[in-house]
């Protein structure tokens, strides 16, 4: 399949995971919607490292074939860890939000402006 | 110049067999048909054929043969959130654990050590949370 | 690689000294003797005594400049605990964990001075943000301090959703993480199956959206939104931290990252579409400039105030990316020790204080005149007043910009808005010296407090009469 494919449906995703953050108003949905921004990512680096012959060409011959790319790869396992800490600590925040407003709606966010 | 061209082009070719075309997921999507028309056929069949008996019993949810009351949506102590969150750190951490094992010979013990190393780290935070008392559950 | 393992070992050190070591007030003397070993540590490295030796694959490059500036980074850190440790103390109940999580920042620090490779950047990037989210929202009784981390939290993982989109990009196009192989690759026919102008097409979206999400990072308009309501939600101490040390790292990712795009020519010759990355940064550093210092001459909280400030701080600090030659590398450490020093020594007043208002401070010079003293000094080297370390900064600042040949109408500009700013820093010490009122303070300072402040003013003046001596460190 050529790249362009996976290039347009994580484009795809990464947009509507941009938008939902810009429009959406409860802090767990627009958690979900930058959670969806990063699995885009991981998918386009996965497609890459997948599809990678320059790297193979410019770097020696004796790279084995098999390896190819495969430091994309690897990102993606950092962006999974990094993410799942964000989230936590994220979460975390969230709750203590709720606990004292009784609310999620970043509406509510309202006290610091002038 | 020539012979980097030459290799270029050789490991284009030699990549792009080895990811084959959209012809190659053919089976793919024979099967995720076959999977689709099977539930719809199963949920459709028994839709269709079974007997129809509507009764305030019958609709209601089933909780085991408990009498079931009040929503899903109450507050939960937030000890349970907590443990939840300490899931998610510790479980998605084990991710590492994959390319060491793809890897696990060639790697040796060197590899080991640092994937001792790496689980030592582990059991250092696990310390942290047990000895702060994060996962005591009574008060 | 010696601050990054020992930052780190420090800081699970002093995690366990929380289980272990009831005194609360002893946790800020074990950070302090912490960031003394830690510092000691960088310095070895810089004289060639590494401890660890571990083969990163190139991930990591040490060079003088990333060492230099560890070395600033973290002896302002320990300035920092010495003047403020008490004020850390006094945010919440979990004591050691804010000096822990403060250690973790300064190993995401060491990362980002030494990163050579897309991956290290991202999570150096990330290791120096979520223990500032954390920190943002120890006040957790707050309201205030919640909506800060939350908003905070939610605009930096959206920054970091950009990065990521860009590292993927570049990647698509160069095939590689290393910044070397990124800069030098030029777009071939036929990667992955795309015509060269596609290519070049995502490498450049790659750079901009990486640029983007680092510009979030140190607050450049117009990417500046979440900081005043950041810096003024969070507890002040850790304001103090975020808008300083945090904010210099992201400006030493940003050049790192930046080095080898600007020192050729402005349009990219080699590509086939290419960005004017003199020009652009040229206009984020007007934008920057004008939001920072504009609005910050309406704020009626210093607390607030500052945060603006320090947006028009970030404005000169671009400069050095803009340049990007010798001139710029040595301003941009000069300015990250003026500008750290200053707006520590200020927040560290600040938190002193009952009322964060220019009200508040009416009248400090009766009060208390040592704070006001210092204060004063603070404040004009954060305006560039000759004699003061700040007045070189802006000084090496300016004159990389010159040396470039190009864009003169930009540091006029600077220096129009430099003079704006002298206004709201003087508003201050107009509160302090010339209005009538008894500025009120939580708790009368202690002498030690007094003293570490009289130092740090010398410090601050020492540099600005003699500017060459930092350098000549650098150099050594």
């Amino acid at each position: 399949m050529p790249i362009q494919y996976y290039i347009a449906l994580s484009a795809t995703l990464f947009c509507i995971g941009i938008v939902g953050v810009l429009t959406r108003r409860n802090a767990i949905v627009i958690f979900m919607c930058i959670e969806l921004m990063l699995n885009a990512v991981n998918l386009l680096l996965v497609a890459f490292s997948k599809m990678q012959p320059v790297a193979a060409a410019t770097n020696t011959a004796a790279r084995n074939a098999a390896n190819v790319g495969i430091d994309g790869q690897i990102f993606v396992f950092f962006i999974m860890v990094v993410a799942a800490a964000e989230v936590s600590v994220g979460l975390a925040i969230i709750v203590m939000m709720y606990r004292n407003t009784h609310s999620v709606d970043v509406n509510f966010l309202n006290r610091l402006k002038n | 110049m020539q012979l980097i061209n030459a290799l270029l082009q050789a490991n284009t070719t030699a990549v792009a067999t080895a990811t084959g075309t959209a012809a190659d997921y053919f089976p793919i999507g024979i099967q995720l048909l076959f999977a689709i028309g099977f539930v719809a056929v199963m949920i459709g069949g028994s839709h269709l054929l079974g007997p129809k008996r509507r009764t305030a019993d019958k609709l209601e949810n089933f909780t085991s043969g408990i009498e079931s009351h009040g929503t899903a949506r109450q507050p939960m102590a937030i000890k349970y959130f907590l443990v939840a969150i300490l899931f998610v750190l510790f479980d998605v951490e084990v991710i590492f654990f994959y390319p060491y094992a793809v890897n696990f010979r060639d790697l040796g013990w060197q590899g080991f050590g640092e994937v001792l190393l790496f689980v030592s780290f582990f059991l250092i935070g696990f310390i942290y949370i047990i000895k702060k008392g994060a996962l005591i559950w009574e008060d | 690689m010696n601050a990054i393992i020992l930052s780190v070992i420090i800081g699970v050190v002093m995690m366990f000294c929380s289980v272990f070591v009831p005194n609360k007030n002893s946790y800020r003397h074990i950070a302090s003797i912490g960031l003394v070993l830690l510092l000691a540590g960088n310095i070895a490295e810089m004289h060639g005594f590494s401890l660890f030796h571990i083969n990163t694959k190139g991930m990591l490059s040490y060079d003088n400049f990333g060492l230099f500036f560890n070395t600033i980074a973290i002896a302002s850190t320990l300035i920092y605990v010495l003047l403020s440790g008490r004020d850390i103390q006094k945010i919440g109940t979990y004591v050691a964990e804010y000096f822990v999580l403060i250690f973790f920042v300064l190993c995401g620090i060491a990362i980002l001075s030494s990163y050579n490779n897309l991956l290290m950047l991202f999570l150096g990037i990330e290791i120096l943000s979520i223990p500032l989210y954390i920190l943002t929202g120890s006040d957790k009784r707050n309201m205030m301090s919640n909506e800060a981390a939350l908003k905070y939290l939610l605009m930096g993982s959206f920054s970091t959703g950009l990065m990521l989109m860009g590292i993927a990009l570049i990647y698509g196009a160069t095939g590689s993480f290393n910044i070397e192989v990124i800069h030098a690759a030029s777009p071939q026919q036929g990667a992955n199956g795309m015509s060269e102008l596609s290519v070049s097409f995502l490498e450049i979206m790659g750079m901009l959206l990486l640029m983007v999400s680092i510009g979030f990072k140190v607050s450049a308009a117009p990417f500046h939104f979440w900081t005043p309501d950041v810096y003024d939600g969070a507890p002040a101490v850790i304001t103090s931290f975020m808008a300083t040390i945090v904010k210099v790292a992201g400006f030493i990712a940003f050049i790192k990252l930046f080095d080898a795009r600007m020192l050729g020519t402005s349009v990219e010759t080699n590509k086939l579409i290419g960005v004017d990355w003199k020009l652009l940064f040229a206009i984020i550093i007007i934008c920057t400039l004008l939001v920072g210092n504009v609005t910050a001459v309406f704020q009626q909280s210093v607390k607030r105030m500052l945060a603006y400030s320090s947006i028009a701080q970030a404005g000169f600090m671009l400069f050095a990316l803009f340049s990007m030659n010798d001139v710029a590398k040595e301003g941009i450490l000069v300015y990250s020790v003026a500008y750290s020093l200053a707006t520590i020594g200020i927040f560290a007043i600040l938190v002193k204080m009952k009322d964060f208002t220019f009200e508040g401070y009416n009248g400090l010079g009766k009060t208390q005149p040592v704070l006001a003293f210092t204060n004063t000094i603070f404040l004009l080297s954060l305006a560039g007043i000759p004699l003061t370390a700040g007045f070189f900064a802006k000084f090496f600042m300016l004159e990389s910009a010159i040396k470039t040949g190009t864009y003169l109408w930009l540091v006029i500009a600077a220096v129009v808005f430099a003079a704006i700013s002298v206004y709201y820093y003087f508003r201050v010490i107009q509160a302090m010296y010339f209005k009538a009122g008894d500025a009120a303070v939580v708790e009368a300072p202690t002498m030690s407090f007094k003293i570490g402040l009289l130092l740090l003013a010398a410090i601050i003046i020492y540099f600005g009469i003699f500017p060459q001596a930092l350098l000549s460190w650098f150099y050594f």
